[in-house]
């Protein structure tokens, strides 16, 4: 079973960021085949769940749900709206609550959202460097949707076809390995010793 | 089972009239609520330790002695010794003079301290903080247990001949119960020694608090210091009572919604039901606390914390009447009676020495 999630940051309703995220699901579950299972969590949903976190340093129980399920994915799509150029703050408050453990090494699809295509950058100057920084192995299409897109043929569809293959092709060929449960198996106090001796 | 308050001492505004105590007027109550304690029948008193404004317990084992004067049976611990970025050899000859004065009643928990800039103050790096815990720890250990000690580690300078004074109070150390509330090594480190483990208990929920519980258990049987029911460990909790649960909530709001730790983040309500906070009638605070032994199995001692985001004095006191009246001799009932009977107590001064008496004897 490939667990895919994928976060949509979008805040409006309906929210074209929420669109760019299932056309991304749904072209990677295609990929994926029945074997995939496909979540789409909205943040909208979550806010005052991810503010009250930054505030008090713990996940309510809804909020530790989603981040459990991102912890468990194979695979994440990430779609946010462009504010003032760069990712929402809705995205980056969600991001600051996410265990930084629990991105490394996750294969990752990057998307945004925005009114004009001269934002498209956002994809790179803003959202690779976070990513980069948690260690998380970010496909190289990233899919950038502006108002302009939802149109005429600017080739979108291509682009979403192309970063959900990629995706999908990073997710099949890293078989998930199971995660060390440091609650069920913990570093032995012997090597907790030598390592703080020789650190 | 023990029975306690922890206090964090902050010095807070009480929201309800603006007023801030002074920090003379905030010392001396935590000492009428450290009487008050042992007067309504509790069996602990802990401070934290704090290098910062707005608290004021920078100094325990000052605090401590001064209270060890004015009781008479209170056992007095902290929440919690900074293990970090004290210097171990300091704390080994601090609180073995604490105990010399207070005729054995003390115990500590040790903790590594979560404000990033009180680190550099003293000469460290908080990322270093999982080491630094178990190297000073390793050491604080030697020098309440070895009369001479040789030791060279990473932290401190060297130390060749080094006689810690005084020794501690009959040849046993004080008994030590390691806090923290989600690093799996600390829980690792307790069991590793058969020390005690302490989870503050109030700001997170009761899943994580089971889980590091469970760790500890399970790894203290490991390690051969007993069955994992048989370890020692220590709860916080948190609350406020009134004998109408409506007026507890209505008095406390104020306090809650401006306090420092989780103003302006979820309602009363939300984090009431998310935490152990429990804002209502003595017979809710019964109800909840007797609710703790499910996740966390027969523990050992719990303690409330009380006094904090600017209460005043005057309350503080008439929950601790409260709970001495109305809650404790309940829990203890209850308690006592689901406890099996090879689940050991909350050691103490005298069932060490015991201890120690029983095993030169047979050796």
């Amino acid at each position: 079973m490939t667990r895919i999630l994928a976060i949509s940051a979008g805040l409006s309703q309906p929210s074209s960021t929420r669109m760019l995220a299932d056309r991304l699901v749904t072209a990677t579950g295609a990929e994926l085949g029945d074997d995939a299972t496909i979540d789409v969590v909205e943040l909208r949903d979550l806010a005052h769940d991810i503010t009250d976190n930054l505030l008090t340093g713990f996940a309510n129980p809804r909020l530790r749900e989603v981040l459990d399920r991102l912890g468990a994915a194979d695979g994440l799509v990430l779609v946010t709206p462009t504010f003032t150029a760069s990712y929402s703050g809705l995205f980056k408050s969600f991001m600051d609550v996410v265990d930084p453990e629990s991105m490394a090494d996750k294969p990752v699809l990057v998307a945004a959202t925005g009114g004009t295509e001269r934002h498209s950058l956002v994809l790179d100057h803003a959202l690779r460097p976070l990513l980069a920084y948690l260690r998380a192995r970010v496909v190289p299409t990233a899919v950038y949707a502006a108002s302009g897109d939802w149109g005429g043929d600017t080739g979108l569809d291509r682009r979403i076809a192309r970063a959900a293959g990629e995706l999908a092709d990073v997710v099949r060929g890293r078989p998930a390995e199971p995660k060390t449960d440091p609650f069920t198996d913990p570093t032995p106090f012997a090597e907790l010793l030598r390592e703080t001796a020789t650190q | 089972m023990q029975f306690g308050v922890f206090t964090v001492g902050d010095v807070t505004p009480d929201p309800t009239t603006g007023r801030t105590p002074t920090e003379a007027e905030r010392i001396k109550a935590t000492v009428a609520i450290a009487r008050k304690a042992e007067e309504v029948g509790m069996d602990v008193f802990a401070t934290g330790e704090h290098h910062n404004p707005p608290f004021i317990p920078s100094s325990p084992t000052t605090m401590l002695g001064y209270i060890a004067a004015q009781t008479e049976r209170l056992i007095l611990s902290t929440s919690t010794t900074l293990i970090t970025t004290n210097d171990p050899v300091k704390i080994a000859e601090d609180y073995a003079m604490l105990q010399h004065l207070a005729d054995g009643r003390v115990d500590l928990v040790l903790g590594r301290g979560n404000q990033g800039p009180v680190y550099p103050w003293f000469g460290q790096d908080i990322r270093q903080g999982i080491p630094l815990a178990i190297e000073n720890y390793a050491l604080l250990h030697r020098l309440w247990r070895e009369d001479v000690v040789d030791w060279q580690g990473r932290f401190r300078t060297p130390l060749q001949g080094f006689t810690s004074t005084p020794r501690p109070l009959d040849g046993v150390p004080p008994f030590v119960w390691h806090g923290s509330i989600r690093s799996p090594e600390i829980a690792e480190q307790a069991a590793y020694y058969g020390d005690g483990f302490f989870h503050n208990h109030i700001f997170w929920p009761a899943e994580h608090t089971r889980r590091m519980v469970e760790l500890y258990r399970n790894r203290f049987e490991h390690y051969g210091h007993g069955k994992a029911d048989q370890a020692i460990v220590g709860l916080g909790g948190q609350t406020f009572i009134r004998h109408n649960s409506q007026d507890a909530i209505k008095e406390f709001r104020p306090y809650f919604d401006n306090a420092p730790v989780y103003g302006g983040g979820p309602s009363l309500e939300d984090f009431a039901a998310q935490t152990p906070l429990t804002v209502g009638s003595p017979q809710q605070v019964i109800d909840r606390t007797l609710g703790f032994r499910e996740y966390v199995g027969d523990y050992q001692r719990q303690l409330f914390l009380l006094d904090h985001a600017g209460l005043p004095l005057k309350t503080v006191l008439e929950q601790l009447d409260l709970l001495g009246e109305e809650v404790i001799p309940v829990l203890r009932k209850e308690l006592d009676a689901r406890k099996p009977e090879h689940v050991p107590d909350a050691p103490t001064h005298d069932s060490r020495r015991a201890k120690q008496d029983e095993e030169e004897e047979s050796a």
